[in-house]
């Protein structure tokens, strides 16, 4: 890393991308948590004799409306702040519980190996053989709609993406010298698995975890943009989305700026997990996660 | 050799069978699970109770699940889909006619993905070790976090709304007619000696598959970067630089040719990702494809049309996959002669 400026920070910081990633994700996560407190109005209140303001720097905008206004009068930055709790919510708590499973599936595959493995591959390409917009759609229709089942199927999608990348890096530690000296050892499985193997796919597993956040929120908005997430009073990306694309005439900013907002917090995560895999020194072609 | 390669091709097509099977299990399993009653649903809604049990018999669902499936198994394999709650007309009917919308543009998505994915490859190649690389790299990543519905609203808004360039709802002009032949409009159009609407149905499908396209082409970019890399590690490399050849030669002649290899089997993986990431762009255009027969179904709960058409996504999924396998192993000849 030639950054010398950046020294005084541990080897895995010491990249712009990750500063720039941590920046982003860092105040979006604020916003979601601090929602109440920064977003000048309540996001569901109608003013209904301003409507389809346009942002405070173009003509006719109003300072107390800094990003304007939709169709029913709703100040479109507190909605757009609140809505970063459902982004937030949902890239957390899917990309965990995909990687709870994939990774569990992973390890299991890769260490024990022969059918367990074969038995394990065969679920990945059965899953993979579905486009993964169409299986979370069929999920949905399976599990009802609402942000809990949102973040359910979005887990029972993309745990394939954790188990393909991880089940080929464990291949290659679970014959490393070191697991076989734990097993000479007498380690039980259950112990080299947790503390031989584990440990060593950590950094795959956090880069990992980045760029599935991006994926998560991806597919919320999506999910949202059709109205198969959240209910009409929780304000959420892809659900303004759904309202711009509506009044694109009347107002093309209620459609740019949940884009935007969309956008910023998959860049974020993107980025982040893009500079970790470098500074981490983990081999994933980021098409492959 | 031949019959090797055959047996090869042969065996991913049995894989491949065998995983769709599964598919269907699985789509059954979560579709059967739903807390609604297919008979109830198939009646119209003045039905006595005595008529939907009567309908549950008629329809097996009384019987244990494996049967049941078994039942719907050997009907689907006699191309009998059932028929649609909300259409009341055949599902496999409604498939036929909404496939080839979904299949022409998924096909100009794919040529234009390929297209910009070959280009940016070589200029993200070409930059490597200069100034410009961290910004073309970072551009990547930009491109890699913005997913095919955002640049679907964003193409609209701008050369749609702003510039009125091109037309973004349905297939074609809504005042014109074709009949039917193949489905696909290209080629019917076509056939009746109609450019007008060959012309309408092309600048119809550009922004969508634009849309597609250029979301889809940023992994594939990367890809033949990085195996264009690898490949310039190998010898051969080296041995044509002493005898003198030229980069240009080198790299299009040599390299590019190694390099294609692990690009295409991720571009099998993309164009999976891409033939299902049409369902949103089309909803987004209105397009009248297999995708807003999908969401249709789904907000209507018509179980037949989600059964058959999630099956019909899988099916066409399966076959880029075999098809691309298929394709590198004819290729290369590394694993031809085992």
């Amino acid at each position: 890393m030639p950054s010398r400026p950046l020294s005084f920070l541990p080897t895995w910081l010491r990249s712009a991308r990750v500063l720039i990633g941590i920046a982003i994700v860092s105040a979006i996560a604020l916003c979601a948590i601090f929602a109440p407190q920064i977003a000048p109005h309540d996001p569901n209140e109608q003013n209904l004799l301003s409507v389809f303001l346009p942002p405070v720097w173009m003509q006719g905008g109003d300072p107390a409306f800094l990003l304007g206004t939709d169709s029913l009068g709703r100040d479109v930055l507190s909605r757009l702040i609140f809505g970063a709790r459902v982004a937030m919510l949902v890239a957390v708590l899917a990309s965990f519980g995909a990687m709870i499973i994939g990774a569990t599936l992973a390890y299991l595959a890769g260490y024990f190996g022969g059918r367990i493995d074969a038995l394990i591959g065969r679920a990945v390409d059965v899953w993979m053989s579905f486009p993964p917009v169409i299986l979370s759609l069929i999920l949905m229709v399976g599990l009802g709609i609402g942000l809990r089942n949102v973040i359910l199927a979005i887990v029972l999608v993309d745990w394939t993406r954790f188990c393909r990348v991880l089940r080929s890096e464990v291949l290659v530690i679970a014959r490393k010298d070191y697991v076989a000296a734990a097993g000479l050892l007498g380690f039980s499985h259950w112990r080299t698995i947790t503390s031989e193997i584990v440990p060593a796919t950590i950094p795959l597993l956090i880069t990992l975890m980045s760029l599935e956040m991006g994926v998560a929120v991806i597919v919320e908005a999506l999910l949202s943009f059709i109205g198969f997430s959240v209910g009409a009073q929780t304000p959420a990306w892809g659900q303004m989305i759904a309202d711009g694309r509506q009044y694109i005439y009347d107002s093309p900013w209620n459609l740019i700026l949940p884009i935007l907002a969309i956008f910023l917090a998959v860049f974020g995560f993107n980025i982040l997990g893009d500079g970790l895999r470098r500074t981490l020194d983990v081999r994933v072609s980021a098409q492959r996660t | 050799m031949f019959a090797t390669l055959l047996t090869l091709i042969g065996r991913r097509l049995l894989l491949s069978i065998l995983i769709l099977l599964l598919v269907s299990v699985l789509l059954f399993i979560v579709l059967r699970a739903l807390p609604f009653d297919p008979a109830a649903m198939s009646l119209p809604p003045n039905a006595t109770l005595a008529e939907i049990e009567a309908k549950r018999l008629e329809m097996g669902l009384n019987l244990p699940l494996p049967q049941q499936y078994l039942i719907w198994l050997s009907h689907v394999l006699h191309g009998d889909f059932g028929s649609s709650i909300q259409f009341r007309r055949g599902v496999l009917g409604l498939v036929t006619s909404t496939l080839p919308a979904t299949i022409e543009l998924a096909v100009l998505a794919m040529l234009i993905a390929s297209a910009l994915g070959l280009a940016g490859g070589l200029t993200l190649f070409h930059v490597r070790g200069t100034a410009k690389e961290p910004i073309m790299d970072l551009g990547t990543v930009v491109l890699l976090s913005l997913p095919e519905f955002l640049w679907a609203l964003f193409l609209i808004l701008v050369v749609g709304v702003a510039l009125h360039w091109l037309p973004f709802t349905g297939r074609i002009d809504p005042n014109m007619r074709l009949p039917v032949t193949t489905g696909f409009l290209l080629i019917d159009s076509w056939i009746a000696g109609r450019p007008d609407i060959f012309k309408s149905a092309v600048e119809h499908l550009i922004l969508p598959s634009l849309a597609l396209g250029i979301a889809f082409s940023p992994a594939i970019m990367r890809v033949l970067r990085s195996s264009l890399i690898d490949v310039y590690q190998e010898d051969y490399i080296h041995l044509a630089r002493l005898r003198g050849l030229g980069e240009k030669r080198i790299l299009l002649r040599h390299a590019l040719k190694n390099a294609a290899l692990p690009t295409l089997s991720l571009m099998g993986v993309q164009f999976g990702f891409l033939f299902g990431g049409t369902l949103l762009v089309e909803v987004i255009f209105s397009y009248p494809g297999l995708g807003n027969l999908m969401v249709d179904a789904v907000r209507n709960a018509d179980l037949p049309i989600i059964q058959a058409v999630g099956l019909t996504y899988c099916i066409v999924v399966l076959s880029i996959n075999t098809v691309v396998d298929s394709l590198y192993l004819i290729l290369n000849p590394k694993l031809r002669l085992r």
